[in-house]
């Protein structure tokens, strides 16, 4: 869990997680389909509305986050959830619960990253814009 | 060796059984010899829509429970020579066959004809398990709207966990004035939630409504929209490369164009 701190000096190594498992999803997760996982899960692919996943770790879609998330579904509010498009029906990160503005129509097609920050689940782009 | 094609969508109402009707009319028409299975026991429809209703002696759950012959229970269409219907049973439910039955009744039609066609009832349980059992490949209906591709997403999923892989999409009762003014998801919206092979576009037609009211098919009808798409749509499962539609015919020319009866 060294790796874990989040942010400010750090190097290019510390960045390397070992220490917890990870598996990868080689496809789209459609209306319907629900993965758990105890640990990190990567989808390459999209997660459609009404698709579910839940993982005691992070969680990154390589593809358009559609559907409903649970990171750090075991109490970690360190954990993060990343998509390239992030869009999600509902979006929980250990026990916040959060949901897209109803108002909202996003057009944003950029990469964006959420964690909590100051006991609020924070949506921002990814990498950070200079 | 004939190929078995099932028609699915998950929810209903999208037109399974319009499509599952023009296709099997439009196969035949091209001279390949077609079975239509309705698949939706206790709520059979195809026959009302091919206008053969009336001819009905034997239905499926005879052919799988061993009453009759399959021979027997087909009934030949009224007009196209190669176009055969299995009807579904009114009187019992899905339970009354199982998906080792229908694999069976599949394997016996598909010696026998080009294309098998199953009409799936709505919904994803006994029924649509029955309807999948036996085929090779799917096409997957639904209309411009979110409950429709919302199920269709999770009729692909259960698709794909059932081998049946690649999935072909037809996009029905599109309105394009509507997706013209942002009021309608397009074709584009659908396709990138879904992300599958597109098979055709049916635009919105009351041709539709007419003619399954007369118990005939819109692909019949050579100046209808919908016909048209339904045509296209038919050469593409033969294998022919057709490009889309162009929905957007509601200036001058394409009115002159539909009067003349060219598309």
């Amino acid at each position: 869990m060294e790796a874990r701190k989040v942010n400010a000096g750090r190097q290019p190594w510390d960045e390397i997680e070992g220490d917890e498992e990870t598996i990868l999803i080689r496809r789209t997760l459609r209306s319907g389909q629900k993965f758990y996982y105890s640990g990190n899960v990567v989808v390459m692919g999209d997660v459609n509305p009404g698709a579910e996943i839940v993982a005691t770790g992070n969680i990154i879609v390589m593809g358009q986050l559609r559907g409903m998330v649970h990171a750090g579904a075991e109490g970690d509010d360190l954990a993060m959830v990343m998509a390239f498009r992030l869009q999600p029906t509902q979006l929980r990160i250990a026990n916040h619960i959060t949901r897209p503005p109803d108002d909202e129509v996003s057009g944003n097609y950029t990469p964006e990253i959420a964690r909590i920050k100051n006991g609020v689940v924070t949506i921002e782009s990814y990498p950070a814009r200079v | 060796m004939g190929e078995v094609i099932v028609v699915t969508s998950g929810k209903g109402g999208v037109g399974k059984t319009t499509t599952t009707a023009n296709l099997g009319t439009g196969l035949a028409q091209l001279g390949y010899k077609v079975a239509l299975v309705d698949a939706d026991i206790g709520l059979r429809n195809l026959d009302v829509v091919l206008g053969l209703e009336n001819r009905i002696v034997y239905d499926i759950t005879d052919v799988t429970g061993g009453h009759c012959r399959l021979r027997q229970a087909l009934i030949k269409d009224k007009r196209f020579e190669g176009l055969f219907l299995l009807p579904a049973a009114q009187t019992k439910d899905k339970t009354s066959v199982n998906p080792d039955q229908m694999k069976t009744l599949c394997d016996d039609l598909r010696q026998e004809f080009d294309y098998v066609i199953i009409d799936c009832p709505a919904g994803i349980e006994q029924g649509f398990k029955n309807a999948i059992a036996g085929a090779d490949k799917a096409v997957v209906v639904t209309t411009p709207e979110v409950s429709a591709v919302r199920d269709a997403d999770r009729i692909i999923g259960l698709l794909e966990a059932a081998e049946l892989r690649n999935p072909r999409l037809i996009i029905n009762r599109v309105r394009h004035k509507m997706v013209a003014a942002g009021d309608m998801m397009s074709i584009d919206d659908i396709i990138d939630i879904l992300a599958i092979d597109l098979l055709g576009v049916v635009p919105e037609d009351e041709m539709v409504i007419i003619t399954t009211n007369r118990g005939e098919a819109v692909i019949q009808d050579d100046r209808s929209r919908s016909g048209q798409a339904y045509r296209n749509i038919v050469r593409r499962i033969t294998g022919e490369q057709v490009p889309l539609l162009n929905l957007d015919e509601s200036g001058l020319l394409g009115k002159i164009r539909r009067f003349m009866g060219f598309k």
